[in-house]
């Protein structure tokens, strides 16, 4: 195994460690599924208050599964994309990012390492929640069918699109780390920011189309929005949804944004990390 | 007045002026704490549009400016003891002739001045964005807001002698309790819903933000005379919910204090 992959292996062990080294591996998957799954309910809840005829309403069930694939997933990209200025920032007080530089790699295998780790975490915890959601908006609302199309293709189309994902994803956390290279305070607000951008913009609970714009031109080239409606290609059954042409130009869209997304945040967090060298605040935890 | 209480207020006030200066010192607090109330609020919002119940935008709102609260709550009442730990604070506590109970209500009054510029920009920009339609009974609509908040912190000082007991997993519970008693207080939308099956409501209400949203729905918009007995009753509920929170987070503070110092856990920092 090369040293990039065995750092990159090394930092996923890492990141898990990091998150259920302190408590039972299953009592901390469980913890961590507690917020989307009340998320997901919470959403489920409003859109049934809003609607009070909702079971004279025929779109009513559609709508409650474009509501939980969104807010399943926004989640899920919020949970991991973050991960990178954690990384740095809880690192520089732990000592673990400093140490990074003294071993045989740099900071990059091990950034992208904790957000694979924090990825097939927040993955697992979202597709749960999604599933606990069906069952219990089913249960809440039993006079509307809640349309989902599982099937063996539609489950790998599915995975492959939370795959594509990841350099949107990861890119975001290199960019937002290279910010956390500087910052010394309040870094840990970002994940709020990233959460409440992407409940608004990635078209996870409402259609683009109902913002203003110059907004909704943004929401529609984010990869986070091409990635959610390529989910929903894949989950939903027709006619509204499962189309699989635009299931492929969601996520081609999405894959090429990511590239984007990717190289920026690459680009960004070479130089600051460079810089920051030179600067000596790679360790700074103060200013 | 006697050395006790005048020590007492002392100690509260010292405590308020800190955590306030704190904030009002450090603008980008603001920025910091108002960005997931706001988002929230903006996300909800639109949510109830998209459902054509612009009507109820209101409630969003008022969900987003009791999030700020709640948020200041769990991470800046909840997790402080035990921050103050792992900076060495709290031992200074301790040693000094400082009650602990006026410290946490220092903390507290600190923490509502603190968090006020927050929930206001998040009420600001709601009205200038949304235009919700209002119906207020502003003089119970006030009352409401300083009993649920008085509870609300109060709840917060009785999970901070709680978290004492813990390291660095403080910081796991309250990521997991956020969501949840968002979810199960209908910070939202009204948990007394017929939507929503009894038993979930009746769990519901033993949390006081539940019954505080409740009757701030009522005194905001809904404004209904049928209520008002209803929204004086869940006042006196959320004052007696006050009071033995109060008294609870004073015995716990005492008892895991005492185990603090019997076991010698209570200055240990990183675990």
């Amino acid at each position: 195994m090369s040293t990039t992959l065995r750092a990159l292996a090394a930092a996923i062990w890492a990141g898990w460690y990091r998150d259920f080294g302190w408590i039972n591996p299953l009592a901390g998957l469980f913890l961590r599924t507690i917020p989307p799954i009340a998320s997901v309910l919470a959403l489920v809840l409003i859109y049934g208050v809003a609607k009070p005829s909702a079971s004279l309403d025929p779109n009513f069930g559609s709508q409650i599964a474009f509501l939980l694939v969104g807010g399943a997933l926004y989640a899920h990209i919020a949970a991991y994309s973050w991960v990178a200025t954690l990384a740095v920032a809880e690192g520089k007080w732990t000592y673990v990012f400093q140490s990074v530089y003294i071993s045989p790699k740099s900071a990059t295998p091990y950034l992208a390492g904790r957000t694979i780790a924090s990825f097939i975490t927040s993955a697992t915890t979202s597709i749960i929640a999604l599933t606990v959601g069906f069952f219990v908006a089913g249960a809440l609302f039993p006079a509307n069918q809640i349309p989902f199309n599982i099937t063996f293709v539609t489950v790998p189309l599915f995975v492959l699109a939370l795959v594509v994902n990841i350099f949107a994803s990861m890119g975001l956390g290199f960019l937002l780390g290279a910010y956390s290279i500087y910052s010394t305070k309040f870094e840990w607000a970002l994940p709020t920011y990233i959460s409440g951008v992407l409940m608004i913009f990635s078209e996870a609970l409402f259609p683009t189309s109902i913002l203003p714009a110059p907004l909704r031109d943004f929401a529609n080239i984010l990869p986070f929005t091409n990635f959610i409606r390529a989910s929903r290609q894949a989950l939903l059954p027709p006619p509204l949804y499962g189309s699989i042409s635009l299931y492929l130009s969601d996520l081609g869209l999405c894959f090429l944004g990511g590239i984007v997304f990717l190289a920026v945040g690459l680009g960004a967090f070479r130089l600051a990390e460079n810089h920051g060298r030179r600067k000596g605040v790679l360790d700074r935890k103060a200013v | 007045m006697n050395l006790r209480a005048n020590l007492w207020l002392k100690t509260a006030y010292a405590r308020a002026w800190v955590r306030t200066m704190s904030m009002y010192g450090e603008p980008l607090w603001v920025v910091v704490t108002v960005g997931f109330p706001l988002f929230s609020m903006m996300g909800m919002s639109l949510l109830y549009s998209s459902a054509g119940a612009t009507a109820r935008i209101g409630f969003a709102i008022l969900g987003g400016i009791m999030l700020s609260f709640w948020g200041n709550v769990l991470w800046s009442m909840a997790s402080q003891f035990n921050w103050d730990k792992q900076a060495g604070l709290f031992e200074i506590y301790i040693t000094s002739p400082a009650p602990i109970s006026a410290i946490l209500v220092g903390m507290s009054l600190g923490g509502i001045l603190g968090t006020a510029p927050s929930a206001v920009m998040v009420a600001v920009v709601g009205w200038l964005v949304f235009h919700p339609p209002i119906n207020p009974a502003w003089p119970t609509a006030i009352a409401t807001f300083v009993i649920t908040l008085a509870s609300l912190y109060a709840l917060g000082m009785t999970l901070s002698s709680l978290y004492l007991v813990y390291g660095r997993e403080a910081e796991s519970f309250n990521e997991a309790l956020q969501e949840p008693v968002q979810l199960l207080s209908g910070v939202y939308f009204p948990v007394y819903s017929p939507v929503i099956p009894l038993a979930v409501q009746a769990v519901a209400s033993v949390i006081p933000l539940t019954i505080g949203m409740d009757a701030l729905r009522r005194t905001l918009f809904l404004n209904n005379p049928a209520d008002v007995n209803l929204v004086y009753t869940e006042l006196l509920v959320l004052g007696i919910m006050a009071a033995i929170l109060l008294v609870v987070s004073s015995k716990s503070l005492k008892a895991l204090e005492e185990r603090g110092r019997r076991v010698g856990s209570i200055a240990v920092r990183m675990r």
